[in-house]
């Protein structure tokens, strides 16, 4: 045993070390809460936005994709290391604040552990040291060697620098604690596999040399600390600290749009709609801009990506992170303050034109494939959604919207076409009558068809095999003819607000009107705008809920088999990730004598979007090398299938296009969910 | 430059099975969807980007009942800077009685350039621009698909026919009747129409115009209305698309088309 003091009450140069440890730790406290201040400002510069309701829901998804970080194994290996990193974080940390404490001359987590508690936490170190060691050095390998293709546009710099000065952390600990080993003639009883191992190192090594060693492993790791500590706030290691508060904070209404402003009642009030500067963002649209880690995952799973569009997600909000942070700078004078002299410098403030295409923002088909897979619950939606507001408003959206808004305006659905013949289809089928539901009257189910079921030709036959379906069930169902309006799912997609208010009223006023249980929708874009949308709550359901559930009560018999062939499902985005509907169709589908069913690799939370409802209707994207539907139509290839089954008409018609557009016919098919039921009765 | 643009509030008759009303003069409106007159829009779009470029004001000015008052609010949402809707009590009128009426009102507005479209979407008659003009006597051209002001003249590129344009100089004050395709009239959102409610739009009742009962009953008159009778020389092809489709190149072979 070799008589020494704690390096923090050694002297240096006569200065006792725990004035540098003072020393070190001011200076990085004063520029770590310069750095946050100026991030706060930032924050407090973003408009409001109300997250604080269902605590409860919010806690549990914080401790479950928080503190769990259930998302993280959806990429195996990544995901393992980051856990590994995480709970090293948390078990190291207490370490790190009782070497700094020490460091600052006044311990205190010894005087609160007794021996045998040291003995456990320090089990415990060395083993989390070993693991985040390793970590590190595998994250390090994998993105020098694997090379993942999302992190392209990522920050490698910062990415090494972070894990070099982890894996530095946890060197520097384990060095201090094997010389103290050393230096205190063996570790007695207690197992410490890391430091122990390396105090074999030093057994041989002299009084003097062991005294400097375990003061420059002390300091060492205290000044890393300290760095770290002030490197975070600067890049993406940002999530660190606000990571855990995003997820708690993290949207919970799925499929819904935010309003425009969540402070202001009435479209009329707001001077400006939408976004087109940074600071008319919300404050958590900003606190989503610290978090990302620029892992990629959303632009991995992203259709419009996938299909060489002019968006990636990930770079979305790096290029709009960047900005933000030019924008309110660490020091100097914020541009965001505003100078209405400086013409140059109110340019440079806004988004399009600077930092983003307005081709990227329109390229977006609100899938939620990013927003499903990102582990810090990043939101991208709302925030284009926001951007299209504005455009809209500013007129700046495609033309070819213009006469598509003014249709739905005007005559309820997007064609243009007459509401007096909105219901010509029902009129058409043979066999069959179908009520059209005035007002005052009664039903069961009230059938709202929307826009493409009631005008398009291939839409209107999946309408007719909903009909078929209710009436050999035996269920008491009616329409809204002529008085049904587009649904609005879609403009308000756009970012056409106002429009989508306007046909709201317009339904909720004529659906007020008529008493009716439960809302059956042809479309999971009707489905989710009616339930989630609307500020009147109804009971809706997708017919494929219904047809299931009539199916399960035995009032669907099916008598036929489905035509022979391998069957594939394929999840439409409104049904499955933004409602969680997946299982329903499947048992539907299973239900049907002779069918076989295969998956495909990307199918429920991680369905490909067939390039979506809306947009890519009446504005082509021109750097798109490639349909999404005809990479879709590919996956179900692979996965060995001869028809894919549908449940949303865009998807079908997409499909279809896809398939003739690829010569695929005589081995693809693709038929609408209702259809095929149909087809068995 | 001070700019005074007509709009007209129109029937949307697209793929609308229209029906005549009893008085078999008329066509029923009622139940039809109504929007700005397409070549409006675009004169309302000339007139707001000139406005943008040359400074100056802009004013709507429709005649017509309160729901005619939708047109001048979209006017607004555009740019315009006030609307002037003349109440016109529900009177029949022919396109000489709307100009003789919009004549009056605009003698009393400054400007340098009126806008008209070149017609209207439900009777077609392109009257009012030129009838205007000569009532205000003010040097015009119609059907003009470009406009650059150079001083105190306008130069205007005027469509003839067989894909032949003109270019002619006009002294300003002048009215031009403006053509589709001039420009893209840009998009004015819901929220744009209802916002723009806030800005001044004024009524005067026609009754107030002074005007003699000469000008104002219609010099023609519709005496009737009738959809034209089914000739023949149509086939309509039915069933399947390739049986239809057969047919449709059986059909092509026996005109003599070479396939």
């Amino acid at each position: 045993m070799i008589e020494m003091l704690h390096p923090a009450a050694r002297t240096y140069a006569g200065i006792p070390g725990y004035v540098f440890g003072w020393l070190a730790f001011s200076v990085a406290v004063l520029f770590f809460a310069h750095v946050m201040r100026k991030r706060y400002i930032l924050l407090k510069a973003g408009r409001a936005d109300p997250r604080l309701e269902k605590i409860w829901e919010r806690l549990k998804g914080f401790f479950v994709f928080g503190i769990l970080q259930r998302r993280q194994p959806r990429y195996l290996w990544a995901g393992i290391i980051h856990i590994v990193i995480f709970w090293g974080f948390v078990v190291l940390g207490l370490r790190s604040i009782d070497l700094l404490t020490q460091a600052l001359g006044m311990p205190v987590l010894g005087l609160l552990m007794d021996r045998s508690a040291e003995a456990f936490y320090g089990l415990m170190r060395d083993i989390a040291e070993i693991c985040v060691l390793v970590a590190c050095l595998w994250a390090m390998g994998r993105r020098f060697i694997a090379r993942p293709k999302r992190y392209e546009g990522s920050s490698h710099t910062e990415a090494y620098i972070v894990l070099g000065l982890i894996s530095f952390l946890m060197i520097t600990d384990i060095g201090y604690d094997a010389i103290g080993l050393v230096i205190e003639g063996g570790n007695g009883d207690n197992f410490a596999p890391a430091s122990g191992f390396a105090s074999l190192f030093f057994q041989e090594t002299g009084p003097s040399f062991l005294r400097s060693g375990h003061a420059l492993a002390f300091w060492l790791h205290i000044l890393a600390f300290l760095f770290f500590l002030c490197f975070l706030p600067m890049g993406k290691h940002f999530h660190i600290i606000t990571a855990l508060p995003n997820v708690f904070l993290r949207r919970l209404a799925k499929g819904s749009v935010k309003p425009v402003r969540w402070d202001v009642q009435g479209l009329e009030e707001i001077e400006k709609i939408g976004v087109s500067r940074i600071e008319d963002f919300t404050w958590k649209q900003l606190l989503d801009l610290f978090t990302c880690t620029e892992c990629g995952r959303c632009t991995d799973r992203c259709p419009a990506f996938s299909a060489g569009r002019p968006l990636s997600p990930k770079s979305l909000t790096m290029k709009l992170r960047d900005h933000a942070y030019g924008m309110f700078p660490l020091f100097g004078r914020s541009p965001a303050a505003g100078d209405k002299e400086d013409a140059d410098e109110e340019e440079r403030r806004e988004i399009f034109g600077n930092i983003l295409t307005e081709e990227e923002i329109w390229s977006c088909t609100t899938c939620g494939a990013c927003e499903e897979e990102c582990p810090v619950f990043i939101e991208y939606i709302d925030k284009i959604i926001d951007m299209r507001r504005n455009l809209i408003e500013t007129s700046n959206a495609p033309r070819a919207f213009n006469q598509v808004f003014m249709h739905l305006e005007k005559t309820g659905n997007p064609f243009g076409k007459p509401p007096s013949k909105r219901s010509a289809w029902a009129s058409e089928l043979e066999g069959m009558s179908v009520r059209v539901l005035k007002e005052g009257d009664e039903t069961d189910i009230l059938y709202y068809v929307d826009s493409y079921p009631s005008y398009d030709p291939r839409a209107q036959s999946v309408a007719a095999a909903v009909v078929r379906t209710l009436n050999l069930a035996g269920v008491e169902f009616g329409i809204l003819g002529p008085k049904e309006k587009d649904s609005g799912h879609q403009v308000r997609r756009m970012g056409e607000e106002g429009l989508f208010q306007l046909l709201m009223e317009e339904n909720m006023e004529t659906l007020k009107g008529i008493k009716f249980k439960k809302i059956v929708t042809t479309d999971p874009h009707a489905y989710n705008t009616l339930r989630n949308d609307y500020s009147i709550k109804f009971q809706v359901l997708h017919y494929s809920m219904l047809m299931n559930s009539l199916m399960e009560q035995g009032l669907l018999k099916p008598k036929r088999d489905v035509e022979p062939g391998i069957y594939t499902y394929h999840d439409p985005c409104y049904l499955g990730r933004h409602n969680g509907i997946y299982d329903e169709p499947r048992r539907l589908l299973k239900s049907l004598p002779g069918l076989k069913l295969v998956e495909m690799e990307r199918s429920r939370d991680r369905s490909f979007c067939c390039g979506g409802g809306d947009i890519i209707l009446w504005h082509e994207i021109s750097s798109e090398k490639e349909r999404p539907a005809g990479i879709r139509i590919n996956m179900a290839r692979k996965a060995g299938a001869g028809v894919i089954v549908t449940s949303c008409p865009f998807c079908l018609m997409h499909f279809e296009d896809a398939i003739k557009t690829a010569g695929l016919e005589w081995e693809l098919k693709v038929v609408d969910l209702a259809e095929l039921v149909v087809s068995t009765l | 430059m001070d700019i005074v643009v007509c709009v007209k509030r129109v029937p949307f008759t697209q793929e609308v099975d229209l029906e005549i009303d009893r008085s078999k003069r008329f066509v029923a409106t009622e139940s039809l969807a109504h929007v700005i007159n397409d070549w409006d829009s675009y004169a309302v779009e000339e007139a707001i980007l000139l406005k943008e470029k040359l400074g100056g004001e802009v004013t709507a000015v429709t005649v017509g009942s309160e729901d005619d008052e939708e047109v001048l609010r979209r006017a607004l949402a555009m740019g315009a800077d006030r609307a002037v809707r003349i109440e016109s009590g529900g009177m029949p009128m022919d396109g000489t009685v709307v100009a003789g009426i919009l004549a009056s009102v605009i003698r009393n507005i400054p400007c340098d350039l009126v806008l008209t479209g070149v017609q209207a979407d439900d009777d077609n008659q392109a009257v009012v621009g030129v009838t205007l003009a000569e009532l205000l006597g003010l040097s015009h051209a119609a059907v003009v698909r470009g406009i650059e002001v150079s001083g105190a003249d306008i130069v205007a590129r005027i469509e003839l026919e067989g894909g032949v344009d003109e270019i002619r100089r006009l002294r300003l004050p002048a009215l031009l009747t403006i053509q589709t395709g001039i420009n893209e009239p840009r998009y004015v959102s819901v929220m744009g129409i209802r916002k723009a409610s806030k800005k001044e739009l004024k009524v005067i009742d026609v009754k107030e115009l002074g005007l003699s009962q000469n000008d104002l009953v219609p010099p023609t008159e519709i005496e009737e209305i009738y959809l034209p009778a089914d000739t023949g020389g149509a086939e309509m092809l039915k069933g399947d698309p390739s049986v239809v489709a057969e047919a449709v190149i059986d059909i092509m072979r026996r005109k003599g088309v070479a396939l």
